[in-house]
């Protein structure tokens, strides 16, 4: 349906200049062309990665003036100039990122609406480089004609590379950091580093229509790289869908056009363009595309269809198989003597309140150590401070001798270390298998350039990806699930889909976070069996915190004891289930 | 020309610390904020010139009717553009307030008209001269305004009980609601001050800087950036980065040049918010794992 | 799938549609301005200088009765959309002749579009030099207007001749046009071995500029050349008020812009500048004409209630010239009615002066130094000053 769609849109950009001569239509056709670029570029750091810019001008007038600069006192080629466009207004993106990223929200707008005033002063001030207010003029162009299929083509390859980028491990990273960084970093993914990979992307394609507008025109200045001209951009995604490739397009139509439509009404334009932004924003919240398309018919899930069947056909294939069976020989060549993980007096209070009290903890390569106690006894304290979220205030903790307190927990999930979540955290946005191969591909994502243009050796990488993903969704059960969006399975399957997820990266240590909270009795039991199976067939060592006794006490090796922060016992089940302090903290219950 | 520099400098710097109060009251109790707050000003300006210029109020009258019809304002923006939005994580609100500032400018040019017009006062009609600088005695009056009214918005949260209840809704919106708070009417109160505050600077900036339909957006945004990097829950942090962005943009100016005054003042605030990410005086939202 | 047809078929019908409209019997004469924004007061003038003449013009009609048809675009100050405006008002609209260029930016944007079009354009407003002299040719951009090459020689006259004064500071606003200044009033100081004690730049909405005249102060400028529109030169005069500094202050036609008078008060008075028309004082028959249009019509009840009263003129008397033209030529071809323009047969007894063959293949600007009169703002009212 929604090849219609495009090819439809196809045939309207194309044949326009065959309709008719008429410069003005044309003109405006190619500033759609252009605000496309633009917003495509938006899509990626709003759309995917859940960031917000408006100072997108910012880089759009770096595009602009370097291509200017270039082909007037340089005498450089058109192409050459974009090309450099480009490049420097991603490397000055990069920078912004790098300031901008370490905050969120209205502190994130300010810094980039801060950079794009910053420019935009600079412009006007740095005369004898960008020709002050009055600009640069007389630059060589194309004849409209010509350049109108330059910019047509250029607005298609931008949508292209980013729909290219969605079907990437790229992609999946920065839907995977915006629908929850926290997992994310979890899978070995910097947040951080993922949301200025964004932030570049999206200013290298400002800048190239920043170089396309210049040769476009034949002049730049100042007055056309505002904080206005942000607000627009943001705008005109907002408007169309973010998140969905199709978004820009709609959204530059529309914030191009209507304008057009509404000149005749001089004095009145502008309140009828508030007006009509205001009710778009309240009838249509997720955008045009986002109201044209069916709930659930989202862009998530789509990356793979056509090869969906012949891989479930290769699940059950060697690939996959023979891979984990390296793995498992390894790490029972090891297995016994060394520690896997050992936490020293750790201790770790929140403002006056103790969470954690010189917390000691052994957890061997192999088994299932529990970890159980009252409510705020500080269990999940104790799982954040193992897998870096938190960091301790004093103690150590040692994964195979290396001391990883303080480290930023994506760097202790690439240490082996992988985890789930009191309440599930997926990827909404993702389909299931693309969850999974979030958790798969972990921090390696190959070249973010590979990934735009969609080269063949990422294709290859991807199909491989995506059979060991749906190996591992066949051996959980979740087969059917495969290319529905996350956020549709109910809670039950979510957690699964999350231990899934974090087996993916065949960690050497799993921590579950009250993984039985919200099950079922007979789900209850088919945990149970899971997490033997996991440690009987060799895999990974698991600290499971948990309220569920009797889960607990038929699963675990051994047992540690929390009460207000401290331990206030240790050992096998049968041993800790007769402890008085135990029964005492817990005032005899067992559930 | 230190003295010339001084007055300006403290003058412009507390009118953007009583803006960017506003954002500060609606972002502590609703996350949420009036992007247009700069509008909220030129609304000021324009309705007491309406009235006391157009209509020939006496001046107190104006400025009454002026401050009743933008709390008016407030709360109605509030209920349009905000309410619709509140807790739902979408930066539609964002949005929908930029939208009500296109609109607010347009109609104001419509009606107001297109030029600047003088708003007459007796304190801006003979220069105060000392040594080598001179001021309006409306520049002197404009701090003491200013500041008077943060203080009184600091006493209003900390020593009032329906202050500490506005406060208590920015920490924790379930249990503040649990308590008995009505959350929905805490919200509209916050639009009403806020722009009830953006009203009164408009007021005291009006003999100064002319009145304008298009006055208000730089002064909006300098305040956004005074309540950004003062921390947008820190009420004196706010207080002194205004003073404290005021003085540099005067300083510059007067020293350098015009020009760099918007390209230092916006790289400092990027600057503090590199060393300081959550304000001055801010603090960093606590992230829930 | 329903719902994405529907959204094709409206946005195709959308496309359509304005094709379909045809233009019919009435002369379209186009205005691209900024009617919006900072500047809207000044293009609101043009707006009231064209609407008279063409008011007068359509009484009889041209070619035989066909009406002039004024359509207003608003270009925002933003060049991108001045040269969307530029192509829609000749490609979709079908103007013959375009007036505007409130701003120096935007008229330079558009002038490659008016040559690739091959539509005349009348600026009645922005003094940029470069805006007529493009070095194209044939050149489709005429102007009723200042030219800043010539205002600078003219304020450079008055200051160096007539005040006698060598020592100038400037003040200009920090925009194109004031960048253009900048050049022409350097130049024509050069040719007197005059310099600058100091250049000082603002920016607009500023509302205090004591620093940069006590830096002007403190070089030892005995007097002040003011580049800079009604509101920002409203705050240079209360400034130099504050700091106590009475000095001659001569300007461009920027003071007029506004209601200068009003936001200043008293401290108007001495300020010095040029227009290329005053309402004030006493009328020709035009003058009287327009002024009692300007009553009529708009409820102007005298000449210090004019806002921008250049805009006004240049614009009135430029579409009456445009008529003249379109007469001559006999068609509303562009091509026939920019030569027309620049052949002008007929003496015409305009506003301003009266045109004997105001553009030649070298000189499109109708008006120079030697048209413009040299004013002073007096108790709220403009009044001739003597240039020796």
């Amino acid at each position: 349906m929604t090849w219609v769609a495009w090819g439809c849109l196809a045939a309207a950009a194309g044949s326009l200049p065959l309709f008719t001569a008429n410069t003005y239509y044309l003109y405006v056709a190619t500033s759609v062309g252009l605000l496309t670029i633009v917003t495509s570029g938006l899509n990626v750091l709003v759309g995917f990665t859940g960031q917000m810019s408006l100072g997108h001008a910012g880089f759009y007038a770096i595009g602009a003036y370097a291509a200017a600069i270039l082909t007037t006192r340089a005498g450089w080629s058109a192409w050459a100039a974009i090309l450099v466009a480009i490049l420097v207004a991603a490397l000055v993106g990069a920078g912004v990122a790098g300031a901008a990223l370490r905050v969120t929200g209205p502190y994130l707008a300010m810094v980039t609406i801060a950079f794009g005033i910053i420019v935009e002063s600079l412009l006007v001030e740095w005369v004898s480089v960008t020709g002050g207010p009055g600009g640069i003029f007389n630059i060589p162009k194309p004849s409209l004609h010509a350049f109108y299929w330059v910019i047509m083509g250029g607005a298609a390859v931008s949508l292209w590379l980013v729909a290219n980028l969605r079907r990437s491990a790229w992609g999946r990273a920065f839907l995977a950091v915006k629908g929850s960084d926290v997992a994310a970093e979890s899978l070995g993914l910097s947040a951080y580093y993922v949301r200025i990979m964004a932030f570049t992307v999206s200013a290298g394609f400002a800048g190239a229509a920043g170089g396309l507008f210049t040769l476009l025109n034949g002049y730049v200045s100042p007055d056309s790289f505002t904080l206005q001209t942000s607000i627009l951009f943001l705008l005109a995604l907002l408007f169309g869908g973010e998140g969905r490739v199709a978004g820009p397009v709609a959204g530059s139509i529309a914030l191009t056009l209507l304008p057009e439509f509404l000149t005749s009404l001089a004095d009145f334009r502008l309140i009828l363009y508030g007006s009509l932004l205001m009710c778009s924003i309240y009838w249509l919240p997720t955008g045009v595309i986002g109201a044209l398309t069916r709930r659930g018919d989202s862009d998530s899930g789509r990356g793979g269809d056509r090869d969906s069947d012949r891989d479930r056909d290769s699940a059950g294939d060697g690939d996959s198989d023979r891979d984990s069976d390296r793995d498992r020989d390894g790490d029972r060549d090891n297995g016994g003597g060394v520690p896997l993980l050992q936490v020293e007096k750790a201790s770790l209070a929140f403002g006056g309140v103790a969470a954690l009290s010189e917390v000691t903890l052994t957890v061997p390569a192999r088994g299932i150590q529990a970890v159980i106690g009252p409510n705020g006894a500080g269990k999940t304290t104790l799982l954040n401070a193992l897998s870096g979220f938190y960091v301790p205030d004093s103690g150590g903790i040692r994964l195979r001798e290396v001391p990883v307190a303080g480290r930023p927990p994506y760097a202790i999930a690439r240490l082996g270390v992988a985890r789930t979540f009191q309440t599930a955290q997926v990827f909404g946005d993702l389909s299931v298998t693309e969850n999974v191969a979030v958790g798969v591909a972990g921090p390696r994502l190959g070249s973010v350039v590979a990934a735009l243009v969609g080269a063949p050796w990422t294709r290859a990488a991807e199909a491989r990806l995506r059979r060991r993903a749906l190996a591992l969704l066949a051996e959980a059960g979740l087969t059917e699930w495969a290319e529905r969006p996350a956020n549709a399975l109910p809670a039950g399957l979510r957690r699964r889909l999350e231990i899934v997820r974090a087996l993916a990266r065949r960690p050497r240590l799993l921590l579950l976070d009250e993984p039985a909270a919200g099950l079922a009795p007979a789900e209850i039991a088919e945990l149970d069996a899971y997490l033997a199976r996991l440690r009987d067939t060799g895999g990974p060592a698991v600290v499971l915190v948990e309220h569920h006794m009797d889960l607990v006490m038929a699963v675990s090796d051994h047992i540690t004891v929390l009460d207000y922060g401290r331990v206030i016992a240790s050992g096998t089940p049968e041993v800790v289930r007769t402890n008085p302090a135990v029964i005492e903290a817990y005032l005899g219950a067992s559930e | 020309m230190i003295v010339q520099l001084l007055v300006t400098g403290i003058a412009l710097g507390s009118m953007y610390g009583l803006v960017a109060l506003g954002y500060h009251i609606t972002w502590v109790t609703s996350r949420t904020m009036n992007f247009s707050q700069g509008h909220a000003v030129m609304a000021g300006a324009v309705v007491a010139f309406a009235f006391y210029v157009g209509l020939g109020w006496p001046l107190w009258a104006a400025v009454l009717a002026t401050l009743v019809i933008l709390a008016a304002l407030g709360i109605g923006l509030e209920r349009v553009a905000v309410r619709p939005f509140f807790r739902v994580a979408s930066p539609a609100w964002l949005l929908s307030t930029i939208a009500c500032g296109i609109i607010a400018e347009n109609v104001a040019m419509l009606t107001f008209g297109k030029d600047a017009r003088a708003f007459p006062s007796a304190l801006t009609q003979k220069p105060i001269l000392v040594g080598g600088a001179g001021f309006y005695a409306q520049e002197l009056l404009i701090p003491v305004v200013g500041l008077f009214l943060m203080g009184g918005v600091q006493l209003f949260y900390h020593r009032t009980a329906y202050g500490k209840q506005l406060k208590a809704v920015a920490y924790n919106p379930e249990a503040a609601g649990l308590m008995g708070i009505h959350i929905p009417r805490a919200v509209m109160c916050a639009y009403g001050l806020s722009a009830l505050l953006a009203g009164i600077a408009g007021v005291l900036l009006a003999p100064v800087l002319n009145v304008a339909a298009t006055m208000g957006t730089i002064i909006g945004l300098k305040a956004f950036a005074v309540a950004i990097i003062g921390g947008l829950n820190s009420a004196p942090g706010i207080m002194v980065a205004g003073l404290g962005y005021g003085l540099v943009e005067s300083f510059v100016a007067g020293y350098l040049s015009t020009g760099a005054r918007e390209i230092i003042g916006f790289a400092l605030v990027i600057l503090v918010l590199v060393v300081r990410p959550w304000g001055l005086l801010g603090s960093r939202p606590a992230r829930r794992v | 799938m329903r719902r994405i047809t529907l959204l094709l078929l409206v946005l195709a019908i959308g496309c359509v549609l304005p094709l379909a409209s045809q233009a019919g019997e009435p002369i379209k004469i186009g205005l691209t301005a900024a009617v919006s924004g900072g500047s809207a007061a000044s293009g609101e003038a043009i707006k009231k200088g064209l609407q008279i003449a063409m008011d007068e013009i359509n009484a009889k009609g041209l070619l035989g009765g066909r009406k002039l048809e004024l359509v207003i675009r608003d270009d925002e100050g933003n060049p991108a959309k001045g040269v969307t405006i530029a192509r829609e008002l000749v490609e979709r609209e079908k103007a013959v002749a375009i007036f505007g260029g409130l701003h120096t930016t935007v008229a330079l944007a558009q002038v490659p579009v008016w040559h690739e079009l091959r539509t005349p354009y009348m600026g009645v407003w922005a003094a940029g030099t470069e805006i007529t002299r493009n070095g194209k040719s044939p050149n489709f951009v005429f102007r009723v207007s200042a030219n800043d090459d010539y205002v600078d020689k003219f304020l450079v006259r008055y200051a160096a001749d007539t005040l006698k004064k060598s020592k100038p500071g400037l003040l200009l606003e920090n925009t194109a046009w004031g960048q253009s200044n900048e050049a022409g009033l350097n130049k024509y100081l050069g040719q007197k071995t005059i310099k600058p004690v100091g250049t000082e730049k603002f920016n607009w909405n500023d509302p205090d500029m004591s620093p940069q005249l006590l830096r002007l102060k403190n070089a030892g400028a005995d007097h002040v050349i003011l580049v800079g529109n009604a509101p920002e030169a409203a705050q240079v005069v209360k400034s130099r008020a504050k700091i106590g500094w009475e000095i001659p202050m001569v300007s461009h036609w920027g003071v007029s812009g506004g209601r200068f008078a009003e936001l200043t008060g008293d401290l108007s008075d001495g300020v010095v500048f040029f227009q290329t028309y005053s309402f004030f004082g006493k009328q020709n028959e035009r003058g009287q004409y327009v002024l009692k249009a300007l009553k009529d019509k708009y409820g102007v009840k005298g000449p210090e209630e004019i806002i921008a009263p250049v805009g006004v003129a240049n614009a009135y008397d430029g579409l009456h010239l445009v008529a003249v033209a379109i007469e001559q030529a006999g068609a509303t071809d562009g091509v026939k009615l920019r030569d027309a323009l620049e052949n002008l047969k007929a003496e015409h007894k305009g506003l301003i002066k009266t045109y004997k063959r105001p553009f030649t293949p070298d000189q499109h600007d109708a008006l120079t130094d030697e048209d413009y009169v040299l004013v002073v703002w007096k108790g709220g009212q403009i009044v001739p000053v003597a240039m020796k």
